[in-house]
């Protein structure tokens, strides 16, 4: 508690203040643009926390962050084109029921449902990363290594369709990381005798060229469309309509709990991010409402459970980003490139080591989430003139920016360079389908990666450790699985038999590691995992071995 | 039939890269202290990473659908038509490699701004008023950047030959 005030202290200052005002209305606007994602404005913003103190420089990055989550509903509702992927559901019935006359009910919807998946995200934030944390302290580098690799691969197969693009995206981050020095041992790799090269590529330069540089030239790419402006309307007087929509989100409590929790558990799970879970959540809410048939036509329901998810998703990212040092997205891996600018680096013993920055962080989180409440009303002012200038424009101002930005980094040409090349490579990586996401993580977690394995090898050369270690098998297990998971669903549509053994067998699988685990807790974890799996089969073998009736 | 060779030829671009990268990873010194060799690990992914590129050209050449690049291209075949659709990135490449080749000479601030104008120009056209606007704006939004750098952040970005002298 006394660290919570501390962190309090230290955010409670106008400059502070200022910082995470100027970062939510900043990540407003940039998550309302369709075509800037929240990724792009928060890694934007790095530049400019470069020379602020630590916990000045993250509160402003959660704050453009919170804000970026939460912009997406405004063109999602008036305009129909969801701001951000993780806005996609709630233009399926926001945008409805603005077109029936009720903008301002749909936007105050999706305004307090976006706040409470918030709250209740921060809430659980500041109260299981600490445990989770705990957890950290007891792994060795071969878990850590082991993480990794898990967190790459789960990536790879939540990338869609073409995993093995994923994986190779992947491979490709890890490579390109290990260019320049070593850290374990200093010796030059894949120089090829240039001294730029030898200290490898920046990775925020990385990340700007990868992310944003490539995702302008895309929305630029049609020469008609880039001409135009999000809205070719007059100009549109909406007032949001508060106490009507907290009247109807206190009706629908059990969705808005139910949708953060998914969007807590989303964000939690590495490489998935708001986009999945908005879309989860609508899912489960047209699942488990008595009226299915009336989604899609502008009821609340359906903003309500998209809004609340994809708030909460990054505190679910944030955990695992606080606890172990691992980001769980796109947006948690530019996190860390800002700890690791401010010379912090996140590990299990982070939130103890640094209690005060590591609570600030939290604070943040929650205390943007209010701004971003108040600052609804106006931004929306602000977004419908900025809907109005045309997509080059803002595309060109924000390349000018860029080079600007990753240039004052570290103050080295090379970056700009590195800037160039990686926008092209992440343009052409697009083009051909090949998704960014793991190969962001690639260049992130490559470093960790050989690092442990380095510390692996230096503790004994045995690799028995790998897979005599609990929370290592636990890892690789999961990451085997995580990677048949796409062709698990693919043959399930094709009704292969080997499918019905899927879940059992991971189940099982799964529980071994659990049981090799000490304390009381994991094993009874680990029992109540196997007999779901005994249950599942005996349910197949009731069955017949056939699949189920399609409901 | 165009698809598949695409990401045939993808993958066979791949695995050159893995070869270039493999081929290069034998001038990495080895230390005498350590266990891991700091060639070894870039071995492992180049290893993995070849793997998966001969995966992904068995699987284009056996024309999987799901490695197939989605959805079919709008633009006509011919080098003018393709020049044609990938106009703006072009020139925004283009544009920005002559944005850092000029930085020494320019300076961020001018270099920024002639940047900003001249691609606006191209992606937004010459016509009328439009020159006149995208001047300011570039102007207003690039000089607005530097002074924030400049002299709020007490970031030294390069001033180039004109800012330079004085």
């Amino acid at each position: 508690m006394e660290h919570i005030l501390g962190a309090i202290e230290v955010l409670a200052t106008t400059e502070a203040i200022i910082l995470m005002l100027v970062g939510v209305a900043g990540g407003l606007i940039a998550g309302a643009i369709p075509g800037f994602t929240i990724a792009m404005a928060v890694v934007l913003t790095l530049p400019f926390t470069f020379n602020m103190p630590a916990h000045l420089g993250l509160a402003t990055m959660v704050s453009v962050l919170v804000g970026g989550l939460s912009g997406g509903l405004m063109a999602g509702i008036l305009t129909g084109i969801p701001g951000t992927p993780s806005s996609v559901a709630t233009t399926f019935d926001g945008f409805p029921m603005a077109r029936k006359g009720e903008p301002g009910l749909a936007l105050g919807i999706g305004v307090w449902s976006s706040f409470c998946g918030g709250i209740i995200s921060a809430v659980l934030l500041m109260t299981l990363a600490p445990q989770l944390a705990r957890i950290g302290l007891e792994f060795n580098p071969w878990d850590y290594f082991m993480l990794v690799m898990f967190a790459l691969t789960i990536t790879a197969s939540l990338s869609g369709k073409n995993m093995i693009k994923g994986l190779i995206a992947g491979a490709l981050g890890l490579l390109l990381r290990t260019v320049g020095e070593d850290e374990a041992a200093g010796m030059a790799r894949f120089d090829f005798g240039s001294d730029a090269l030898l200290s490898g590529f920046d990775f925020i330069a990385v990340l700007i060229g990868l992310f944003a540089f490539s995702q302008l030239l895309n929305d630029v790419r049609d020469p008609e469309m880039a001409k135009k402006s999000l809205t070719q309307t007059g100009t549109v007087r909406v007032k949001i309509e508060h106490r009507r929509a907290i009247a109807e989100i206190l009706k629908r409590w059990s969705i808005v709990i139910r949708s953060s929790l998914i969007g807590v558990f989303t964000g939690i799970l590495p490489g998935a991010g708001g986009s999945i879970a908005n879309i989860l959540a609508y899912d489960q809410a047209k699942k488990a409402s008595k009226h299915p048939e009336k989604f899609g036509t502008g009821i609340a329901d359906g903003i309500i459970a998209p809004e609340s998810s994809n708030n909460a998703v990054e505190g679910g990212a944030l955990i695992i980003l606080m606890a172990l040092g691992i980001p769980g997205d796109v947006t948690a891996a530019i996190m860390l490139g800002a700890l690791l600018i401010h010379d912090v680096v996140p590990s299990p013993s982070f939130i103890t080591d640094e209690p005060i920055l590591a609570n600030s962080i939290f604070v943040s989180f929650f205390i943007a989430t209010f701004f971003m409440l108040g600052l609804q009303s106006f931004m929306l002012k602000i977004f419908v003139r900025v809907t109005k200038i045309p997509m080059y424009m803002l595309a060109t101002i924000i390349l000018g920016f860029c080079g600007i930005g990753v240039f004052a980094l570290q103050n080295v040409t090379f970056d700009l360079w590195t800037l160039l090349w990686f926008g092209i490579l992440g343009f052409v990586m697009r083009h051909f389908g090949f998704p960014l996401a793991p190969m962001i993580l690639g260049v992130v977690l490559g470093n960790i990666a050989e690092l442990n394995l380095a510390r692996a090898l230096a503790i004994t050369p045995d690799l028995s450790p790998f897979i005599t270690r609990p929370w290592s098998l636990f890892f690789l297990i999961i990451a085997v699985f995580s990677a048949l998971f796409p062709m698990f669903q693919g043959h399930r549509e094709k009704k292969k038999t080997w499918t019905l053994f899927y879940l059992p067998v991971a189940c099982f699988a799964v529980s071994i590691p659990l049981f090799m685990m000490s304390g009381i807790t994991r094993p009874m974890l680990a029992t109540i995992v196997l007999g779901f799996g005994a249950y599942q089969l005996w349910r197949r073998w009731q069955m017949g071995w056939r699949f189920e009736a399609a409901k | 039939m165009e698809r598949l060779n695409r990401d045939a030829v993808i993958a066979i671009v791949l695995l050159l890269f893995c070869g270039v990268f493999f081929w290069s990873s034998f001038e990495i010194r080895t230390p005498d202290y350590g266990v891991l060799k700091p060639s070894t690990w870039p071995r492992v992914i180049i290893g993995v990473m070849s793997f998966l590129s001969l995966i992904y050209l068995v699987q284009s050449i056996r024309g999987v659908k799901e490695v197939a690049t989605a959805g079919k291209s709008d633009r006509d075949p011919g080098i003018r038509s393709w020049i044609s659709y990938w106009r703006n990135p072009l020139w925004c490449f283009g544009l920005f490699f002559a944005y850092l080749a000029l930085l020494p000479v320019l300076g961020m601030l001018i270099d920024g701004i002639v940047f900003v104008f001249v691609l606006m120009g191209v992606l937004g056209g010459w016509d009328g008023k439009k020159p006149m606007i995208h001047g300011a704006i570039a102007v207003i939004a690039i000089g607005f950047m530097w002074s924030v750098f400049t002299f709020g952040l007490g970031v030294l970005l390069p001033p180039g030959m004109f800012l330079g002298y004085f």
